[in-house]
């Protein structure tokens, strides 16, 4: 009996001295950080004095806020809106594309995740002078269009930029979850007599459904949470035309003389919890779909 | 037996403890031996060779061995201050750190510690004075600093000064005066800049305009901008939506961005409107343009490349345009004055030391050191930024430069750029007003309501 026992605790200590490095580092970066930003969230606080608990004061200033009403959320749903059916299908027909066995595949598959890799920062600025009045894209065109400048075209140049960095990493994913489907399945539906549509339509998309759930749930994190192009390309302008709730968050904590770190948190949490539940329903949905 | 095995380590640790104590005590004097050149004779060797006259020169040293007396100086404990500023460029950061070395000279028993901070300088400082790490002397922008004096995390500097007899009176009003909040003195400004009209001579020729004067008003700038806009097809003027360049024009207005103590905005009085009628209709008559219409970002770089005569900007163009457009042929005087007169802004940066400093006299020697008229005269000469002292104003680097003489001399009617503790909100605000004219067609008097409202709405937050 105690032999066992103390053989467990044995265990036990193995595996936690194990995990020990990481779970420290992920105790003190994520849960301290994310128990700390719920705290500040219920008070006032500017950095220099200590917190001051107000309760959910905060809460309610961000809801009421018309930056956060008039501008962050309506541009960050148009911006998922958009960027997330785009990338998902466009990655899952390179996927397909570069599923079969044609001519400079791995060059084409390393060219497609090539922007993945890349600084977001570096992308952003490169973007910049494509666009920029007298760049190439105005000069392939033959148009005289300010794109970032422009309260109509800023935002969907974002988003023409962040489909054409992210695609390459879901391309990856589904190429990942298509060499995952056993080929018996192909090879039995093709003896029934299946063409390649009906295999598509009743074996791939099927077998690749819980990849899509992933991709699209990375999708929509990603995407409530775009921030770095839109500080590199637009700094939330021109008029709040760009304006996402990260970048308000980041304007609420850092951007203003008099830090605001108690409603910028209180944002940061509004938004963890729009993307949980998003996720949820999406979850539910891909899952009647299922059944 | 085991008794002794205990007390042979206790016995040696306090053996070598009094060895080392012992070899730190006081010093005594030591006789040394050192070899000292007495003479050095050069002789010369002329040699004849063949058909050549060789002469070599021979040295010959000649030594002697002196005894001397030395006595080793204890070093004494130096104090450390910590310093932080942002970097601008690496020429500028080299020239602090030549000034640092030569306060290191002067001031032997401090050690100054420069920590620079490359990138996100606000939001850096800002969380080390709230975890209480933040250095003992760092930059403060006028911009930022009612922010720091409202929280007390500022040590008030005027005690200090005495000490070392530094008086607010050599430091230009507008600039010593910025950076005293209720009475109290907070910082030593290291330098400023404000606003000046530079004008492309090249294109003023061309359109044979008579070049700007520091009289100029803005019926001048007009009538000379539309004559080169209609003589080279370049625009005349630029009038960016810059809440750094946009102001000016207010306050040659008579009229004010902030009230007096920055709990109201004055954006939708009428002079402010009547100023924002004036700068977006240059525009719309089509003899000024902005930035994004030429395909920039910055009017310094369309005045640069030759796409505006005129911009208003600040000494920072001095370099940019030296080492990006080195050919571009270009003055500058004040800027124009409005129907009330004149009006520019000041942007300038103090020395700061932190309420935390354990060592505030040693901080505050060397922010004396870094900001003394030496100190000075080298920033001045070095072309980077204009000094703060008004000792300076008739130096001949001032005299032989106009350039930035103007601007030097631009403080004497500038309102520093600091509006108040929601100051990026106030810019902000400011900027979408001119946008909205620029891109939606709003009226100028609509479009300062909807920002002097949206002021109104953060400051009472």
């Amino acid at each position: 009996m105690t032999y066992t026992w103390r053989r467990k605790l044995a265990d036990w200590m193995t595996a936690y001295l194990f995990i020990f490095p990481v779970l420290l580092g992920w105790g003190i970066f994520v849960v301290v950080a994310l128990v700390m930003s719920l705290y500040f969230s219920f008070t006032s606080f500017n950095l220099l004095k200590p917190p001051e608990w107000i309760g959910p004061v905060n809460y309610l200033r961000v809801l009421r806020h018309s930056d956060f009403l008039r501008y962050a959320v309506p541009n960050t749903l148009k911006y998922s809106a958009v960027v997330v059916p785009v990338q998902t299908v466009l990655s899952l027909i390179f996927a397909f594309a570069l599923d079969q066995k044609i001519r400079f595949r791995d060059f084409f598959r390393t060219a497609f995740y090539l922007p993945s890799v890349t600084s977001s920062v570096v992308i952003g600025i490169i973007f910049v002078w494509l666009f920029s009045p007298k760049g190439v894209i105005n000069q392939l065109l033959g148009l005289d269009v300010n794109w970032l400048y422009n309260v109509q075209t800023a935002l969907p140049t974002i988003m023409l930029v962040n489909i054409w960095s992210t695609t390459g990493t879901m391309m990856l994913i589904f190429l990942a979850g298509l060499q995952d489907i056993p080929s018996e399945l192909y090879e039995a539906a093709s003896i029934d007599g299946a063409n390649r549509m009906q295999m598509l339509r009743y074996i791939t998309i099927p077998m690749l459904r819980p990849v899509i759930f992933f991709v699209v749930t990375l999708g929509i994190i990603g995407t409530f949470q775009v921030f770095d192009q839109i500080y590199i390309m637009t700094k939330g302008g021109p008029l709040k035309a760009t304006t996402t709730i990260v970048y308000l968050i980041y304007f609420w904590a850092f951007g203003d003389v008099t830090p605001d770190m108690g409603r910028a948190s209180a944002a940061a949490f509004i938004l963890a919890l729009a993307i949980f539940a998003v996720t949820m329903v999406q979850r539910r949905f891909l899952e009647r779909e299922e059944g | 037996m085991r008794g002794s095995k205990v007390w042979f380590p206790v016995v040696s640790v306090l053996l070598v403890l009094t060895i080392v104590t012992a070899a730190c005590a006081t010093p005594t004097p030591q006789v040394i031996k050192e070899t000292v050149v007495v003479t050095k004779e050069v002789e010369k060797v002329v040699t004849r060779e063949v058909q050549k006259v060789i002469t070599r020169e021979v040295e010959k040293v000649v030594t002697k061995e002196v005894e001397k007396v030395v006595t080793k100086e204890v070093e004494k404990p130096r104090t450390e201050v910590r310093l932080s500023g942002w970097t601008a460029s690496p020429e500028e950061e080299n020239l602090l750190r030549a000034l640092l070395y030569e306060c290191s000279l002067q001031n032997p028993d401090i050690l100054v510690k420069y920590e620079p901070i490359p990138s996100d300088y606000w939001a850096k400082i800002k969380t080390m004075v709230g975890s209480g790490t933040e250095p003992d002397i760092y930059y403060m922008d006028i911009f930022q600093f009612p922010f720091f004096a409202t929280q007390g995390v500022l040590r008030p500097i005027d005690d200090l000064m005495a000490a070392e007899g530094v008086s607010r009176d050599e430091f230009l009003d507008t600039l010593i005066n910025a950076f005293t909040w209720e009475g109290q003195t907070y910082g030593i400004p290291k330098d400023f800049n404000t606003l000046a009209l530079f004008y492309n001579k090249d294109l003023f020729d061309q359109a044979g305009v008579a070049y700007p004067t520091n009289d100029w008003t803005w019926d001048d700038l007009k009538a000379a901008a539309q004559q080169i806009t209609e003589a080279t097809g370049v625009a005349g003027f630029s009038v960016p939506p810059d809440p750094g360049r946009f102001p000016i024009f207010v306050f040659q207005n008579g009229g004010q961005i902030m009230n007096e103590d920055f709990t109201d905005t004055l954006l939708d009085a009428p002079e402010a409107v009547e100023a924002g009628e004036f700068y977006t209709g240059a525009r719309a008559e089509g003899w000024a343009i902005i930035p994004q219409d030429v395909g920039v970002g910055w009017q310094g770089e369309a005045f640069g490349k030759g796409d505006v005569a005129m911009v208003l900007e600040g000494g920072w163009m001095v370099p940019y345009l030296s080492n990006q457009f080195p050919d571009r042929n270009y003055g500058a005087v004040h800027p124009p004055a409005g129907p009330k007169g004149e009006g520019n802004l000041v942007f300038t940066v103090a020395y700061v030391v932190s309420k935390n400093s354990q060592n505030p006299e040693a901080a505050f020697k060397t922010i004396a050191c870094l900001t003394s008229e030496e100190s000075q005269t080298k920033v001045l000469t070095s072309g980077f930024a204009l000094p703060s002292r008004k000792a300076l104003q008739d130096h001949e680097y001032l005299q032989n430069n106009p350039v930035s003489n103007a601007i030097f001399t631009g403080a004497e009617f500038a309102t520093p750029f600091m509006w108040g503790l929601k100051g990026e909100t106030v810019n902000q605000a400011m900027a979408q007003a001119l946008e909205r004219v620029y891109l939606e067609g709003v009226s100028v008097a609509d479009s300062f309501k909807q920002a002097a409202e949206e002021i109104r709405a953060a400051l009472q937050e």
